[in-house]
């Protein structure tokens, strides 16, 4: 378990800013998550913990050593940190016991110790039966588990994860995710997890950050950023949601683009603003303050995906799947909302739309 | 504190220009003053004595070449040794002559005796080190004795003496001064035997030696006077390799600046160290060569003048050069890629049988040396006893007469070329075909059209880079091509600019420049080419390689599937089985013109000729030494360039990637002609007719070979296999051992046998640059070949092809079966 303190680490490559003013504290067993999009600087940060990017400035210690910044830079193999790569690295040419074997060795461990650190090893990411084999012999998901054990093979204080799901199927996918958030608590070891999906990163970590454009845009417990994201950008990045224009006028958010309906606002947001509604936040009711058309509606299943056009806007709507009966195309119907999320109408939208399209 | 950090490297630069220039002002003076008359006059003096200290291993040579000769030979070496000692004295001062006749006249029956008992004395005073024995055997000698060698010694000391310093009459009272006349009569019996290539080589290293010695001498003589400080003697004495190293400097300096600055980084990055010294390498070996070689071009004899160019397309025979030159090229070109094209793509991408085996089979023939066949098809082809013009006369009744081929013409040449040169383009052309996305072709044949159309409109269009740069490679390398046209061309007065530019230099000094003019032409339009296929057409190159490995699809031959691999057989055994079989053949017999079964006509002398022969022998180890430290060196050179292209983003890690790509397309024989023109010691390195010449063409020519090898291993592996090891916590040196290096070792063996395998065999280069010390076995080949025995230099021809075979196989077994060439 080891602590990891970021103090206003910038990163750049030549004139472009990768990484800006990064500030922040991992604590002793903490699940941190890096989320963004591709390209967001997410992986540089990793691999600056790692050491194999230097800060352009700023500190890095872990556990309260200075690791990288000013003249100090210690190099990667001397960090004692676990990581996992996106592409797995694990080496072709050795076969899984010697590829996880591989740190210990090169720690000068004793033979034996190594036996049984490796066979203790293999047993947790349950690959015991295959040691023997080589890479080639193994399938994606094996591969990504001879990587995890290695990385966890020496007992690193740190563990770092480099997106080490995206090559797998879904459905291994899930497994693995489970498998891996299991077995850091069972060892209560430091995980920075750097992923560009927002399901793992909520499903497995203690803090996100959510990183755009080099910049951290927040940092939080899942539900915290799920449910009161600071920006338009954090609204999106994460669940789905639709984006409305309004203006808060005595205690109500006027839509101009519904026709001038109007929802109930309480909170300190005033004049021209963005709205931001998750599907699973508006329901279907016998009344409520938003009149519309339901216009389509898919089933899904567990859920119904419905369409309700509210004036010249089309609203999006999760329903229960077992309200599937109940749903006409072509009537009118009420909808209740929760959680609005308001922010100022200060033209952010407009810059992720551009950017977008 | 990262400003002091980029004052100090500013200041570095500033001191290593200063030093630089420095270094040029002074080596120019330095030049200035050793080439100054009043240090000239007593230079003879001073470099000879030093000389003498080469005198034992000299003689030693001497001696044993003088063993080797037959009687007749020795008793005529001999005679002319007198001629020439008599001829020396008479030169140096008149009435010598005289003295010696009478002294010859009184050893009547011992002349030849005696000329061989005074250079032996030479010997015996061979050198500070030897004069006390010397004086201890004129001790030990009859009086009568002592007085005849006194005497000698003073008729060779004759007429300098009276230009010599003070002190030098006593000098020669004792024996010092004797040791200058030992080397000058060594220098007389050396260029006694000019005729002879072993001791003209004597001569030219003599001659060397005297050069370096003499200033080295002039300044050890003016340092102990106290006439100039050590140092400006050092200059004077190195003056040329002074002003190299300030250049070299300044060059460095000035890169190291731009690159410094183009990446506002101002801390000195070892890399950049890596880099200079590669590029400073090839500065030195390929740039100044080349373009001393188009300096002379226009300025022959220092001043401008087209002279060169205009003998060059006035003078019927290089006209007549130039032009088979660019029509064999051409032809072969067309030829080649008629062959290769089909070829590969039944090879690569049909149903044929053994497909594997033919791809095998046709690449190998890549690795042969081009001599080999061209000696096997003029057994062939030969008008009057050719296998294939003897079978024809008898299938088509023809009466005796030559014919009805004659390879010994521009299309029999042609013929040859195609045979040798066609797996280049074939290599190219399937390489591509194999990497192409095969999914284009289904779309193709989604959409209606069948397969022949298919390959017309989708794969050939796709095709047409690869095929055009495989085209180009053909025509550059048959274009200068030596092996080839010196075997079938020269003797049928099919000259091409290869062959003339070998002529020319052979010819002595005044022909170089001719040389020098069919070699700028060559080398154009080997640039011009070079440009094209790299520069050109590497960016229209369509096809599309996805990340995932590609299993092109395979078109079914259907009843064509028969019929086509036997014609492709056919090939095989006309292109590959009986040119290597007649090899075989000839290699046991005694008259080249009959049967094998003859059993008069068969032997196995030949081969035990090729085995017992101490010079083979010693060729093959000259090959093998060579080749292997080529190898060996370019390799290292390859790894370093591999990790800086692959693993670095270091600015500048494509100049010495540019330049080694340039040698590469260079034509040998224009490589070896600038080294003779720049490193006989007048650029400051003398490395002529020594085994670094040799070595650093090989170098220049074949590195890229390994390099290619190299750095493609090296971007298949991710980086993160060696990222992952770090953090293991295994340093990056415990990462190169233990993961990249175990990764990429079959690479790097394949990379080590494609520099040493046409290095061993290599012919073009060897021709212009060997020596009697540095023969290599593609030479002795060569001069079996033209000068003594075809059937012998079948055998070592066949051997030859063993070894390389051999090779290839070890290389499959070391590298697993991932390499084989």
């Amino acid at each position: 378990m080891s602590t990891v303190t970021i103090r206003h680490i910038t990163k750049s490559f030549g004139n472009h800013v990768v990484l800006q003013d990064f500030n922040e504290t991992f604590g002793d067993g903490e699940f941190i998550t890096l989320l963004g999009p591709s390209g967001c600087g997410k992986t540089t940060m990793l691999r600056m913990i790692a050491g194999f990017e230097h800060p352009t400035s700023g500190e890095l210690y872990i556990d309260d050593q200075l690791v990288s910044g000013g003249k100090t830079f210690l190099p990667p193999e001397k960090r004692g940190i676990g990581m996992v790569f996106q592409s797995y690295a694990v080496w072709p040419h050795m076969n899984v016991y010697e590829n996880v074997a591989y740190p210990l060795q090169i720690r000068k461990e004793p033979k034996d110790k190594i036996r049984e650190a490796v066979e203790r090893v293999l047993e947790i990411v349950h690959l015991s039966q295959y040691a023997e084999r080589l890479p080639s012999q193994l399938s994606g998901g094996q591969q990504q588990r001879v990587a995890l054990a290695r990385a966890l093979v020496a007992a690193p204080k740190l563990l770092l994860l480099d997106e080490p799901l995206s090559n797998l199927d879904a459905k291994l996918r899930e497994t693995m995710r489970f498998e891996i958030k299991e077995i850091q608590r069972r060892i209560g070891i430091t995980v920075v997890y750097v992923t560009h999906d927002q399901t793992e990163a909520m499903a497995m970590s203690d803090r996100i950050f959510l990183i755009n454009r080099g910049v951290v845009q927040q940092s939080g417990t899942p539900r915290e950023i799920y449910n009161q994201p600071c920006n338009q950008f954090v609204a999106d990045f994460l669940g789905k949601v639709d984006f409305f224009k309004g203006e808060v006028r005595d205690g109500k958010i006027v839509f101009p683009g519904m026709g001038g309906q109007s929802l109930p606002y309480s909170g300190e947001r005033t004049g021209r603003v963005d709205v931001a509604i998750r599907p699973e936040n508006l329901s279907i009711a016998a009344e409520g303050p938003l009149t519309g058309t339901l216009e389509t509606c898919y089933y899904l299943g567990d859920v119904n995906d419905c369409r309700i056009r509210v004036g010249e806007t089309l609203v999006r709507v999760t329903a229960p799947g077992w309200t599937a009966e109940e749903m006409k195309t072509g009537e009118t119907v009420h909808l209740q909302a929760r959680n609005l999320m308001v922010f100022p109408d200060d033209g952010l939208l407009e810059e992720m739309l551009t950017i977008q399209t | 504190m990262r400003l002091t950090g980029e004052k100090i490297t500013k200041i570095g630069l500033a001191v290593c220009l200063a030093l630089g220039i420095l270094c040029v002002i002074y080596g120019i003076k330095g030049q200035q003053a050793s080439s100054d008359s009043e240090l000239g006059s007593e230079n003879s003096y001073q470099a000879i004595y030093a000389l003498s200290g080469n005198a034992e291993k000299t003689w030693n040579t001497l001696e044993s070449d003088r063993g080797s000769l037959s009687d007749d030979q020795r008793t005529q070496t001999d005679g002319s040794v007198r001629t020439l000692v008599r001829d020396f004295w008479e030169n140096r001062k008149a009435g010598a002559g005289e003295e010696i006749d009478a002294f010859l006249e009184e050893n009547r029956d011992s002349e030849a005796k005696l000329a061989w008992k005074l250079l032996f004395a030479a010997d015996m005073t061979g050198g500070p080190k030897v004069s006390a024995a010397l004086r201890k055997k004129l001790a030990g000698m009859p009086s009568e004795e002592q007085q005849l060698f006194r005497r000698q010694l003073l008729c060779c000391i004759a007429d300098e003496s009276a230009a010599l310093p003070d002190g030098t009459e006593e000098a020669l009272e004792g024996l010092t001064g004797t040791d200058r006349d030992a080397m000058l009569m060594q220098l007389a019996y050396t260029s006694a035997c000019a005729g002879n290539d072993q001791v003209t080589e004597h001569v030219n290293q003599l001659k060397k030696s005297v050069r370096d010695r003499e200033k080295q001498l002039t300044a050890f003589r003016m340092i102990a006077t106290g006439e100039v400080t050590w140092l400006w003697q050092l200059i004077i004495s190195n003056s040329r390799t002074v002003i190299l190293l300030g250049v070299a400097l300044i060059l460095d300096v000035l890169l190291l600046a731009l690159l410094m600055a183009a990446d506002r980084n101002w801390q000195l990055n070892f890399k950049w160290v890596l880099i200079l010294l590669i590029v400073d390498f090839l500065l030195v070996f390929e740039v100044l060569p080349v373009v001393y070689m188009l300096i002379k071009g226009v300025f022959p004899e220092g001043s401008f003048s087209l002279e060169t160019v205009r003998r060059l397309f006035s003078y019927p025979m290089n006209l007549e050069a130039l032009k088979n030159t660019l029509i064999a090229g051409f032809a072969t070109m067309i030829l080649g890629t008629m062959i290769a094209f089909p070829l590969a793509w039944l090879v690569g991408r049909t149903n044929l049988y053994g497909r594997k085996f033919f791809r095998a089979l046709f690449v190998m023939t890549y690795m042969v040396p081009p001599y080999v066949g061209a000696m096997a098809w003029l057994r062939l082809m030969n008008p009057n006893v050719g296998f294939i013009n003897q079978w024809l006369r008898i299938l088509f009744g023809l009466s005796d007469a030559p014919g009805p081929l004659n390879v010994y013409t521009l299309p029999g040449m042609i013929w040859v070329l195609t045979t040798f040169y066609y797996p280049y383009a074939f290599i190219t052309i399937s390489r591509a075909m194999e990497k192409m996305d095969p999914s284009l072709e289904e779309a193709s044949r989604i959409s209606g059209a069948g397969p022949v159309r298919t390959i017309l409109r989708v794969t050939l269009p796709m095709m047409t880079p690869s095929l055009i740069a495989g085209a180009l490679l053909v025509f550059v390398s048959a274009a200068s091509c030596y092996g080839i046209p010196s075997i079938i061309g020269t003797p049928g007065n099919v000259n091409t600019v290869t062959t003339r530019i070998v002529e020319y230099v052979s010819m002595g000094q005044q022909s170089i420049n001719d040389a020098t003019g069919l070699a700028v032409f060559l080398m154009l339009v080997a640039l011009l080419i070079l440009f094209i296929s790299d520069g050109v057409l590497a960016k229209k190159q369509y096809v599309t390689v996805s990340g995932k490995s590609v299993n092109p699809t395979i078109v079914d031959l259907r009843r064509w599937r028969t019929p086509l691999t036997v014609l492709v057989s056919l090939f095989a055994v006309i292109m590959v089985v009986i040119p290597f079989g007649v090899i075989l053949t000839t290699s046991f017999k005694v008259d080249v013109g009959k049967s094998m079964f003859d059993a008069a006509n068969f032997t196995l002398a030949n081969w035990t000729g090729v085995f017992s022969r101490g010079e083979t022998i010693s060729c093959l180890k000259n090959s093998l030494i060579f080749a292997s430290v080529a190898a060996t060196v370019g390799l290292v050179i390859a790894c370093v360039m591999s990790y800086l292209l692959q693993r670095t983003r270091i600015r500048g890690r494509g100049i010495p990637n540019f330049l080694i790509t340039l040698g590469s397309g260079t034509p040998s024989v224009v490589i070896a002609l600038g080294l003779i023109m720049t490193m006989r010691g007048n650029f400051g390195v003398n490395i002529y007719n020594t085994a670094y010449i040799l070595i650093i063409a090989y170098l220049i020519k074949y590195l890229m070979m390994g390099m290619r090898t190299v750095v493609s291993a090296m971007s298949q592996i991710h980086v993160s296999l060696e990222e992952c090891s770090q953090i293991s916590g295994a340093s990056w040196l415990r990462t190169m051992v233990r993961i990249t290096g175990p990764l990429i070792f079959p690479s790097i063996a394949a990379g080590w046998f494609l520099i040493f395998i046409p290095s061993f065999y290599e012919l073009s280069m060897t021709t212009l640059l060997y020596s009697s010390t540095t023969k290599t076995i593609g030479f002795q080949l060569y001069e079996y070949w033209t000068f003594t025995s075809q059937p012998m230099s079948c055998a070592m021809a066949f051997g030859i092809l063993l070894i390389v075979i051999g090779l290839n196989f070890l290389l499959n077994r070391l590298t697993k079966g991932e390499f084989s060439i």
